[in-house]
């Protein structure tokens, strides 16, 4: 079923050459400085212009669509090329998750805004290979999984194994994953096969709140709850050969480990700090936003820089607890096996993050730029023989770690030249929005509950039931569209997909 | 008969009791100081792990204070300088000294009840509390009269919303497959029955944690799964004995099979129950699970401890009771400092954990000259737990304890799969229940402690459609 856009909104939304890109141009939402470019598959497409038909005419929910955040992210001061959405993007705080929105570092009014980073600041991915195969843990995957579990503390609430001081934790945020080799938790090649070599040089932790230091203390190598998790997986196809050997993946049912986790937390009261702290100061940086989530600072600004600085911190935060959660598995599998974790072969692919600003240079118009890169729900993606990624990938391309929704398949792709073109080195990072939702709701399946609750007199809203998704995960194969289109379009390439055994989760 | 008195010991820290409370605070205190003397005493896993730790397994009979002594059942005197009293709750029996009415705390306790199952068609439960529900839901093949005095099931967990969601998992006849419940799994030590030395106390080991059912097999004598009869808003009358029943000429009834008809029961039973709703039942057993009272009796007297109004010690932000150098950690001690807006004390595990840890930390610091902050698992309250084979997470002000009328809910409820309820208070976040795989326990946690103005969002904020926990993310 085909939808078409509203006539009225029909010239602000262009479709291109290229099947996959969608423009909206400068007028959907005032004041915009560049367009918005976003990627698109078939099914994407139909549900942007379901949004942009439902925009100012049904009662509008307090959740903007996702094609008006992209529209509104291009009206803040300094960006630059566009504001570019992948597959993958819907609704967020503020920026829409799968958008990237690049400042030119030269231009003074230029901003910085933590809803471009998000609240789970460096959320991320690591990949860890093995040298075993599905056969070897077959009969031992219960004890693998169990063993995962007594290590790795997960769920809310949960305390964390590093015992730490703020004096510890000060070192911990201002080191990154030096201070992982340093304690050990690490090995020293780890640190390569990460972005920025798991380490923010920009993190200050002079500019992290107390109160996110108390939260993070708590909360330093624990993995978390919701769509964090830890899982083991096994090679299911590989597209690459060529590339995924230098990832160290020679065959199919090869067993890997996959961390999916962020800054806890620390991050989020960070990111929450901020974004008081800016809404704040906006007006005496004559800053008027067109939404107030879109809080931001110049980024030469003494808040810009703050926030700069306490971001470099809880990234460094993330990595640490995305390495103490390497060091955690490699211990569990090094018991259950009998062998060291290097006899093992347990050593990190790479480790990729989600939710991030990053200083980087870009040709923007045939101009090399300085630009401050946001990226939330996106993923970088270098192309090979770029200088920031490690030896080992010159040939491939950087190794970008998609982790499906947990317990669906995860992909490992390779960033490529186009991506530098399109969408400033950036690709998805997992899975889209959910699927359609076109049943009707039974709304009596409740009506008794709340009736019990109703007796206290307490004033209660009611939001309609989830519906139970009858299909299967492996159906759920959103994950598997969006980088498909990603690779259609050119701005990564896949090189290998993994399968879940065994899922460790709060 | 009295050995021959060994000098007193001079221990400088010294935790009484043995559950998770009093081991957790034991672990911390020698992970951080390690100046102690060196024991060769090795009858357990923790003096194995620990070499500067030195178990002893004998009561406490006497405190005092002021001497800075621990005197025990062995006769032995234990000079501290810094006591932690870990000696956790002892469970309320509605009836002492009825061989029929069992307790369940400890694994002793656990085995002795799944020992009497095996033998019985039919028992009643008396409480509401967490080993309630969660036996009520385990107890296969045998018929379960449950009766609380309550309007619903489970109130100190849940509200009457989550209560009635939860019902009709006690109804269902077919057996469901368990929910895998992956976590660090707890369990207790074994003791050598041998070398136990007499207890004066009956009871005498940890409570239960939160595995105590896993391998036990709870099964009654007959074939059906679940057959469960509640009675609410009643109390235990009176507790009769066959003999003394079948004097007095009193009747009972069947187990209902339907509401309307009543009928009596022709079948003779080794206990009987007359309720406070004068209906009388006969069963083979009383499981009390009424809750617990912490266990100061010991340690009280010629000591003036400050006592909370639940009798429990009364413990200040650094675990510190009203008498010098001792502290208090778990079920014996109740939280008296000024209390976080999205905590309260619960006498559960995972609160018994934290407090002995921070106690620990509590204590070296103090002997160091240290000061310490107060540990940040006091900020939000959380815990999850399983009952009736859903997941359940509880966060902050669940039922918006002490918030009176000035708060709002927000629920979205599918029957059988998820039950959500979230309590506002001035468009923040306080608390929430979360029934099921609602994958929103971390979502919900940042914004608790976030304390960010969420009344933009109205009940959107349970909007389904919206994946929430990505859009805070």
């Amino acid at each position: 079923m085909k939808t078409t856009i509203r006539s009225d909104v029909l010239s602000l939304i262009e479709k291109t050459d290229s099947k996959h890109l969608l423009k909206i141009k400068k007028g959907l939402v005032p004041n915009m400085n560049v367009e918005g470019h976003v990627y698109v598959n078939d099914n994407l497409r139909s549900l942007i212009y379901e949004e942009i038909n439902a925009y100012k005419v049904n009662k509008s929910s307090t959740f903007l669509p996702a094609v008006v955040q992209i529209a509104n992210v291009s009206t803040l001061p300094g960006i630059v090329k566009a504001s570019i959405a992948l597959p993958d993007v819907h609704a967020g705080y503020g920026f829409a998750i799968g958008n990237v929105a690049a400042f030119d570092m030269n231009d003074e009014k230029a901003v910085v805004s933590p809803g471009g980073v998000g609240f789970d600041i460096n959320c991320g991915v690591r990949l860890l290979r093995t040298n075993l195969f599905y056969s070897d843990i077959k009969t031992k995957q219960e004890e693998l999984a169990q063993l995962m579990f007594n290590n790795i503390p997960v769920g809310v609430g949960s305390q964390g194994v590093i015992i730490c001081n703020q004096e510890y934790l000060d070192d911990a945020l201002c080191s990154g994953m030096d201070w992982c080799v340093k304690e050990g938790y690490s090995w020293v090649e780890d640190k390569a096969n990460c972005e920025d070599n798991g380490r923010s040089l920009y993190a200050d932790s002079n500019c992290v709140s107390i109160r996110a230091k108390k939260r993070g203390i708590t909360q330093m190598g624990t993995l978390g709850a919701g769509n964090h998790y830890a899982e083991i997986q096994i090679v299911d196809e590989i597209y690459d050969k060529k590339s995924a050997k230098l990832m160290g993946i020679e065959k199919k049912n090869q067993v890997c480990v996959m961390i999916h986790s962020g800054s806890r937390g620390l991050g989020h009261q960070i990111a929450t700090d901020a974004l008081i702290d800016m809404e704040k100061s906006m007006k005496k940086y004559k800053i008027n936003v067109i939404d107030k989530q879109l809080a931001c600072t110049p980024i030469h600004s003494k808040e810009g820089q703050n926030y700069l600085k306490a971001m470099g911190a809880a990234c460094n935060f993330a990595w640490i607890n995305r390495s103490s959660m390497t060091f955690l598995a490699r211990q569990a599998f090094s018991k259950c096996f009998n062998q060291s974790p290097d006899e093992l072969d347990m050593h990190v692919i790479y480790d990729v993050s989600h939710n991030i600003a990053k200083i980087e240079e870009h040709m923007i118009n045939g101009k090399l730029k300085k630009l401050l890169v946001h990226r939330k729900g996106s993923t970088r993606a270098f192309p090979p023989f770029h200088p920031l990624i490690p030896l080992d990938y010159q040939y491939s391309g950087q190794p970008i770690l998609i982790g499906g929704t947990m317990g669906t398949y995860s992909y490992v792709l390779t960033g490529t030249e186009k991506a530098m073109d399109l969408s400033i080195g950036s690709t998805c990072h997992g899975a889209g929005r959910a699927l359609s939702r076109n049943k009707s709701r039974n709304t009596l399946n409740y009506v008794d509950v709340m009736n019990k609750l109703k007796e206290n007199n307490i004033s209660i809203r009611v939001a309609s039931p989830k519906l139970i998704m009858e299909e299967a995960p492996e159906s759920y194969k959103n994950v598997s569209d969006v980088v498909q289109t990603c690779h259609d379009v050119g701005i990564s390439n896949k090189c290998f997909r993994l399968k879940p055994v065994a899922v460790i989760k709060g | 008969m009295e050995a021959a008195r060994p000098p007193p010991t001079a221990g400088k820290f010294v935790v009484v009791g043995g559950g998770i409370a009093g081991v957790t605070c034991a672990e911390q205190i020698s992970k951080i100081l390690e100046e102690f003397d060196v024991e060769e005493q090795s009858s357990t896993m923790l003096e194995k792990r620990f070499p500067n730790i030195k178990v002893i397994e004998s009561g406490v009979k006497q405190l005092k204070s002021e001497e800075h002594c621990i005197v025990t059942e062995d006769g032995n005197q234990h000079v501290y300088k810094k006591l932690c009293l870990c000696a956790g709750a002892k469970p309320k029996l509605i009836c002492e000294g009825n061989p029929y009415v069992l307790g369940i705390r400890d694994t002793d306790s656990a085995q002795e009840f799944q020992k009497q199952l095996t033998k019985a068609k039919r028992i009643m439960i008396i409480g509401n509390g967490g080993i309630a529900l969660e036996l009520v839901y385990e107890i296969k093949g045998c018929e379960v009269i449950w009766a609380i005095k309550d309007k619903a099931i489970g109130n100190t967990f849940f509200d009457a919303g989550a209560a009635e969601f939860l019902t009709s998992k006690l109804i269902a006849e077919k057996p469901e497959a368990k929910i895998a419940q992956k976590r660090t799994r707890y369990t207790t030590e074994g003791r050598k029955k041998e070398a136990r030395s007499k207890s004066k106390a009956d009871n005498v080991g940890s409570a239960l944690g939160p595995d105590w059912h896993e391998g036990l097999n709870l099964k009654g004598t007959k074939e059906f799964s679940h057959k469960i009869h509640l009675e609410t808003m009643c109390e235990v009358k009176k507790i009769y004995l066959q003999d003394e029943f079948r004097i007095l000429k009193k009747k009972s009834f069947t187990f209902p099979r339907d509401p309307k008809s009543v009928t009596t029961d022709t079948e003779m039973w080794p206990v009987y129950v007359e309720l406070t709703n004068e209906k009388i039942y006969g069963c083979d057993f009383i499981v009390s699970a009424t809750g617990v009272t912490p266990n100061v009796e010991p340690f009280l007297h010629g000591n003036s401890f400050d006592l909370g109004e639940d009798g429990g010690l009364k413990v200040d932000d650094h675990m510190h009771t009203s008498l010098p150098d001792v502290y208090a950690a778990g079920d014996i001690c109740t939280a008296s400092w000024q209390l976080s807006p999205v905590w309260q004390q619960m006498r559960l595990w995972t609160q018994a954990r934290q407090m002995g840890w921070y106690a620990a930390k509590c204590m070296a610091a103090a002997s160091l000259g240290d000061s310490i902050d107060m540990d940040f698992s006091f900020e939000l309250f959380a815990h999850v737990t399983k009952f009736f084979n859903y997941k359940v997470v509880l966060l902050g002000k669940y039922n918006a304890q002490g918030l009176g009328s000035d708060h709002e809910l927000m629920l979205r409820c599918t029957k059988g799969q998820e039950y959500v309820k979230v309590v506002m208070q001035n468009g923040r976040m306080m608390g929430a229940v979360l029934i099921g795989e609602t994958d929103l326990e971390e979502t919900f946690e940042n914004l608790i402690l976030n304390q960010m103005n969420l009344s933009s969002y109205g009940e959107d904020l349970l909007d389904p459609n919206i994946d929430i926990e990505d859009y805070f993310d």
